[in-house]
């Protein structure tokens, strides 16, 4: 689930709070960079920039005009770009490379896929595979929100090590914390609302536009979060009125218009490719279809106490916390009770060949039908808000690829499905990066 | 479709003979033993090659080829005479035949009524081919055929022409002829009712049945010899010989091709004095499968099953995913009166193995485009006031039924909503994108958005799109109510189209193909109608076009046809 109130133990500091001691630690440099008093930490010499020699082997690449912008515009439908609320995103897929059959991987949360993006591999090798996990070491259920809970090199960190400068924005704390101090330039994102516990879009935008003018970092890592967090809370969305969202996609898509403008009018355009996607797309469920497996596990005697559920809004990630040599009679005991409960569509293996989502995953993921939502451990207070995501109706999301630079094809389509797992490989390409992380790349260029 | 006794005589219609002016307009060309009997005066090729050349089915690395050969005049279609005759045939990358790529013989004989079917494999991915059978130093007219892209590939488009409904009584295949002057197609989708089985004076043209071409044989065809001789008389036209030759044909049966409104045990037009009609149904699908460049149970072999259905894939632009939905589907409700076991889910349009089968096509996530070749409309279609009097024309060329302002459709996908709601719901729990059903039957051309909810829509969503083509001859309201073009059928069609939002385009009055243009942006449909049927060179004119850009659901007009 991507809601706001964020799951972590009880006292243990926020990402923000880590990143404020970073800082006071003297391991980050706070700037203050255009006139909204926005803030920015940059790595300190030494830090993020990598070694010397790393640097020096990428002397000719750091003088290079090129400039990779990845904006990830949360939760947003393909086909939203279509419904004339987003003429600006609409002009820059036209005018660019679309997929028109891209795809979130599972978990379709934000966490997982963000970090998908950066990593170009799958969450079986970055550990991290939804926004909710059960920490089993820690016995908790709590976010992937901590930046060692990232395992994968990142595609930010290999440009450091080759002098290349790179920034985040990201309006999530979660992303914020997760992604942590590796970028060269981070905005520290201010104002949180409250409750969202994310930035709008105008705050992160403003903060976009000033890391291009004052830091002009090779590559930069943009979450816009209104799109999503409206969706989330939009009462309107079952009955497909969605009115909330609506008013977030026009005011998102002003933003990136400013973003464009503002490469053009800079004359970065030419040298830039700017990859625009979502993280997953939306569903609305009303509050009559709430699926809650805790109940039916309860009443089963053999699985009663021993097991838990993450509830990450459109999937339920159950582990088993029993004996080891009863875990396959408890899955098989799960699997049997979930499908049985109304607006289950199915039972998957998270180390599935198609979900590949690594031990912290835990021993069974149950997908919610579309139009339903998991509310565990409790079927009234864990998950209230009618817009989820997670589920396999959540896959399909907008995937393109624009840009001034000569590589960037013009007013071109392809049928090739394109994932959030290609972003790194597409710009390691972009970049002329060579080699690929240990075990290579996951996704693939999409140039 | 379901056809209309309506127009009839009060009598039993297989027993109706063409009297007065429907007898004074029929032709004479075209019957199949007619045809043979005329040949022994031609060349060689003529006599021998009669029915043709058509190819199907192209797969990456093969595609049927078809024909039939007519070694001796005896060797009627049908009459189970003539000798055992090798034909050997040739595949080349030139009209010439001097770069042939694949050769062989084939052996056949009266047991499959002289018919040459083969799987031609080995071939290249997206590669134009010619193709022609050699018969006693005679050659047949020349094919060509394209094979499909490889799997992985990811062409710029795919255009197919699109056509249904070809009542050759009902008068003359210009829309086959559009689709043949085409040099712009990969291949051609045949939605269904390819022939049909009526006797003379019983279905054809308008009001007053008027035959522009007699069928043969001159009854309604129930045994072997009878589908066999209507296959090759519908052969013999050459509209269609020429958009077989042009193009690899597609195919699925609807009802015509056994007997109106048939489904899994039974059919309208059958009664106990036709015999048993699962033997009939057995042996209208052993005519068909000699007949037609398609495989029935995923091979050309004759006789090893009649399993229609099947995937073709494009690259990863398209996979077309053809339906059969006569063969295994539960009997229609009664009509007119409202019965709930519209909605009832043991009842199938589908069958539960096909309906699981079309669910993983849909889920498949191997191309863009999942298009279904769909025999009946799938879209739910209510009537808003109508005056009465026109209910029951618009029943007769639709099937749908108004009861009580509730109307439906229960010959089509409304008479089995369950089945319905199950593809729908899957394609939402999914999220299918982009799945696009390609339909006939009901003589006439639409474009509609595929509501979730009827009631609630747009709120409430699309699941896909559907274009369906209109009938190559076969009668619509038009020709019913015997009313001008532009008159009745614009009321009616404003007033569906009011009544249900989500149909864009409604076109009651005319006849003829579309194309179907698919690419990684978009898919479209250009509708082309025909002037006067009864007139064997009337004009062929440029309609309409409806699009729907990927990832959408969501149609709109067009301004101008694929180039």
């Amino acid at each position: 689930m991507c809601e706001s109130s964020a799951r972590r133990r009880d006292g243990e500091p926020t990402p923000y709070d880590v990143g404020l001691a970073e800082i006071a630690a003297g391991r980050r440099t706070v700037l203050k960079l255009g006139g909204a008093g926005l803030v920015f930490s940059s790595a300190a010499a030494g830090g993020a920039l990598g070694t010397d020699a790393a640097a020096a082997a990428g002397k000719k690449l750091r003088k290079t005009k090129k400039r990779a912008y990845v904006l990830v515009v949360d939760g947003c439908l393909p086909e939203e770009i279509d419904s004339g609320l987003t003429p600006n995103l609409a002009g820059l897929r036209d005018g660019g490379f679309r997929y028109s059959r891209a795809a979130s991987k599972p978990i379709m949360e934000t966490i997982p896929n963000h970090v998908m993006m950066m990593t170009g591999v799958r969450p079986d090798r970055s550990g991290v595979p939804a926004n909710s996990i059960y920490d089993r070491k820690e016995k908790v259920i709590r976010d992937l929100d901590r930046p060692r809970d990232l395992k994968a090199d990142t595609i930010i960190e290999r440009m450091n090590r080759r002098g290349l400068r790179t920034g985040t924005v990201l309006s999530k704390e979660y992303l914020y914390g997760i992604f942590g101090t590796r970028a060269t330039d981070r905005w520290e994102p201010r104002p949180i609302v409250p409750v969202s516990g994310h930035a709008p879009d105008i705050f992160t935008m403003e903060a976009a536009l000033a890391m291009l003018d004052e830091l002009d970092p090779h590559l930069m890592f943009v979450n816009l979060g209104d799109v999503d967090r409206l969706g989330h809370t939009d009462f309107t969305g079952p009955s497909g009125v969605q009115a909330a969202r609506r008013l977030g996609l026009i005011d998102t898509d002003l933003q990136v218009g400013r973003f464009i403008a503002a490469l053009r009018a800079s004359g970065r355009w030419e040298h830039s490719m700017v990859i625009v996607l979502a993280d997953h797309s939306m569903d609305f469920s009303r509050p009559d279809r709430v699926v809650s497996l805790q109940g039916p596990f309860e009443d089963d005697p053999f699985l009663a106490g021993k097991f838990v559920i993450a509830d990450n809004g459109g999937a339920d990630l159950v582990y088993w916390t029993g004996p080891d040599r009863q875990r396959e009679k408890a899955v098989k005991k799960m699997r049997r009770i979930a499908r049985e409960v109304p607006g289950v569509l199915n039972c998957k293996n998270p180390q599935s060949s198609w979900m590949r989502l690594g031990p912290e995953a835990g021993d069974l993921v149950v997908f919610c039908k579309s139009g339903w939502r998991f509310s565990d451990p409790d079927p009234v207070t864990s998950n209230p808000i009618p817009g989820n995501h997670g589920h396999p109706a959540t896959r399909p999301i907008p995937f393109f690829i624009s840009g001034g630079h000569p590589r960037i094809p013009r007013r071109k389509a392809s049928s090739k499905v394109a994932h959030t797992v290609d972003v790194a490989p597409t710009v390691a390409d972009f970049f002329g990066i060579k080699g690929q992380p240990r075990g290579g790349y996951d996704g693939r260029s999409r140039l | 479709m379901t056809t209309s006794s309506s127009a009839l005589p009060p009598v039993d219609r297989r027993t109706v003979l063409a009297t007065g002016a429907a007898a004074g307009l029929v032709a004479a060309a075209g019957t199949g033993a007619a045809a043979a009997d005329d040949a022994s005066a031609k060349p060689k090729a003529q006599r021998y090659f009669q029915h043709g050349v058509a190819s199907g089915d192209p797969r990456p690395k093969k595609v049927i080829i078809w024909t039939r050969v007519t070694p001796t005049p005896a060797s009627k279609p049908g009459s189970g005479k003539g000798p055992t005759v090798d034909v050997r045939w040739q595949v080349a990358k030139d009209k010439r035949f001097r770069k042939v790529v694949k050769r062989g013989t084939f052996t056949t004989s009266a047991a499959r009524d002289h018919t040459v079917k083969l799987d031609v494999t080995g071939l290249k991915p997206a590669t134009w081919y010619f193709y022609r059978f050699t018969f006693d130093g005679a050659h047949s007219p020349v094919g060509t055929t394209r094979t499909a892209p490889r799997a992985r590939s990811t062409p710029r488009n795919l255009r197919l022409g699109v056509v249904s409904c070809a009542n050759l009584q009902a008068g003359w295949f210009s829309a086959y002829r559009g689709v043949a002057a085409r040099n712009d197609l990969h291949a051609v989708l045949h939605l269904g009712d390819y022939l049909y089985e009526y006797a003379p004076g019983q279905y054809g043209m308008g009001q007053d049945n008027v035959d522009i071409r007699e069928h043969d044989p001159a009854r309604e065809m129930v045994s072997l010899s009878d589908y066999r001789r209507r296959h090759a008389q519908y052969k013999t036209d050459p509209d269609l010989q020429a958009a077989h030759a042009k193009y690899p044909w597609i195919v699925t049966w609807d009802d015509h091709e056994v007997t109106n409104d048939q489904y899994d045990t039974g059919a309208e037009n059958h009664d106990a004095g036709e015999g048993n009609y699962l033997r009939r149904r057995a042996r209208a699908h052993r005519a068909y499968d000699e007949w037609m460049p398609v495989q029935l149970n995923g091979t050309t072999e004759l006789g090893d099953g009649d399993r229609l259905y099947r995937r073709l894939k494009f690259g990863q632009l398209a996979e077309i995913s053809m339906l059969d939905l006569r063969t295994y589907r539960s009997e229609q409700v009664g009509t007119p009166v409202v019965d709930p076991a519209v909605s009832d889910p043991d009842r199938t349009i589908t069958g539960a193995k096909q309906l699981r089968w079309l669910k993983k096509s849909l889920q498949r996530r191997k191309a863009l485009w999942k298009v279904i070749g769909n025999p009946v409309m799938i879209t739910p279609v209510t009537f808003g006031s109508l005056p009465g009097d026109l209910l029951d024309p618009i029943n007769d060329v639709t099937g749908l039924l108004p009861e009580d302002g509730a109307p439906y459709n229960v010959d089509q996908w409304d008479g089995y909503t369950a089945d319905r709601k199950e593809v729908f719901t899957f394609i939402k729990d999914h999220n299918v994108e982009n799945a696009l059903f390609i339909t006939g039957d009901i003589h006439s051309g639409w474009a509609c958005e595929l509501p979730y909810d009827a009631g609630s829509y747009p709120l409430s969503g699309s699941a896909g799109v559907e274009f369906v083509c209109s009938s190559v001859t076969s009668n619509n309201l038009k020709d019913i109510t015997g009313t001008p073009a532009g008159t009745t059928s614009r009321l009616v069609e404003a007033a569906i189209m009011a009544a249900n939002p989500y149909i864009k385009y409604l076109n009651f009055d005319d006849h003829g193909f579309s194309v179907l243009d698919l690419t990684a942006k978009r898919a479209q449909m250009d509708w082309y109608v025909i002037g006067d049927r009864a007139d064997k060179g009337t004009s062929i004119t440029y309609e309409t076009s409806f699009r729907t850009k990927t990832g959408t659901n969501q149609i709109s007009r067009v301004g101008r046809p694929v180039a």
